[in-house]
């Protein structure tokens, strides 16, 4: 079970990236513009309709379409979420994706600001202690294949630690061969098993390989 | 009237009828688990019919395509897949 923890902790270090990704500010997700909620994975939660007069619903988003406080003369209506900012709470979510705009570009808030345009599906967030926990809990493989996946994890970051140290002679795109061909091989072993935990792996791909084939958030692993 | 040796001998077999699904599904998950292992490795093996186990983490693995091989544990931590 031991060999199993550290199976699944080095899985997750190439398929979920590095520790380094921190949990932006509660303020920046506030303040985040709807083009950058693409950015931001969580799906907003939209309150029931509520009565004329009633106090209005609390919202939590991180951006994106969500129901607005009624107006005193009708139910809720979905909005862009820049007119709800001001009631929205700060959400503390996993870290957006590497590839995440800047919050400080955000627009700033105000009433009745409507973002030019609608928000972007978003990619879900990357929260690696949940992929992490879930891959050493899964039983769709079994000790000895995660433990082979680990090796080949590990042979992995070896040859992208090479090729940052110009030891190696490849180029970025044989490497990401090598990363998709490893993350298929996960999917092919949790696809029947844990379809769940394999559809998180599928989204967070390309996070994940943000982070490897970034020399300074890879030095960071 | 029961001897004692034949009721010991209805609690065994009682014993060994409720331990047999679980040991069952051992070895499926043991089969499919080498499997894996074999197949991660690149090696031919349509599937693992038979596994006998020579110690901890060290299974002989019988495929059905006639292929065996010693999947094992090394002291380095690694999963080695020798064909036999």
């Amino acid at each position: 079970m031991r060999s199993a923890g550290a199976v699944g902790s080095a899985i997750v270090l190439l398929i979920l990236g590095c520790a380094g990704l921190g949990t932006p500010p509660p303020d920046a997700l506030s303040r985040s513009s709807p083009r950058q909620a693409g950015t931001e994975a969580v799906a907003p939660a939209v309150p029931p309709p509520a009565l004329p007069g009633a106090p209005p619903p609390r919202v939590e988003t991180q951006g994106g379409l969500a129901a607005v406080p009624p107006s005193s003369t009708g139910p809720a209506v979905p909005r862009p979420a820049a007119s709800v900012r001001q009631a929205a709470p700060p959400v503390a979510k996993a870290p957006s994706k590497s590839a995440a705009p800047p919050a400080s570009a955000a627009q700033p808030s105000g009433k009745g600001v409507i973002p030019p345009e609608i928000a972007k599906p978003k990619a879900p967030p990357l929260d690696l202690a949940s992929l992490e926990q879930r891959l050493e809990e899964t039983r769709a493989i079994g000790v000895l294949t995660k433990i082979t996946l680990k090796n080949q994890v590990d042979d992995l970051l070896d040859r992208f630690r090479a090729f940052y140290q110009g030891k190696l002679e490849t180029d970025l795109a044989d490497l990401r061969r090598s990363y998709d061909l490893l993350v298929l091989k996960v999917l092919s072993l949790l696809q029947d098993g844990d379809q769940a935990l394999a559809t998180a792996i599928v989204a967070s791909r390309e996070a994940i390989w943000g982070i490897l084939s970034d020399p300074a958030k890879f030095a960071t692993i | 009237m029961k001897t004692p040796a034949s009721a010991s001998a209805i609690a065994m077999l009682t014993a060994a009828c409720l331990a047999a699904p679980s040991l069952a599904a051992d070895d499926e998950a043991t089969r499919r688990d080498l499997f894996a292992v074999i197949t991660l490795h690149g090696l031919p093996c349509g599937e693992v019919v038979g596994v006998a186990t020579r110690g901890e983490n060290d299974h002989l693995a019988t495929c059905k395509d006639g292929n065996r091989y010693r999947v094992f544990l090394n002291a380095e931590g690694r999963v080695v897949v020798e064909r036999q």
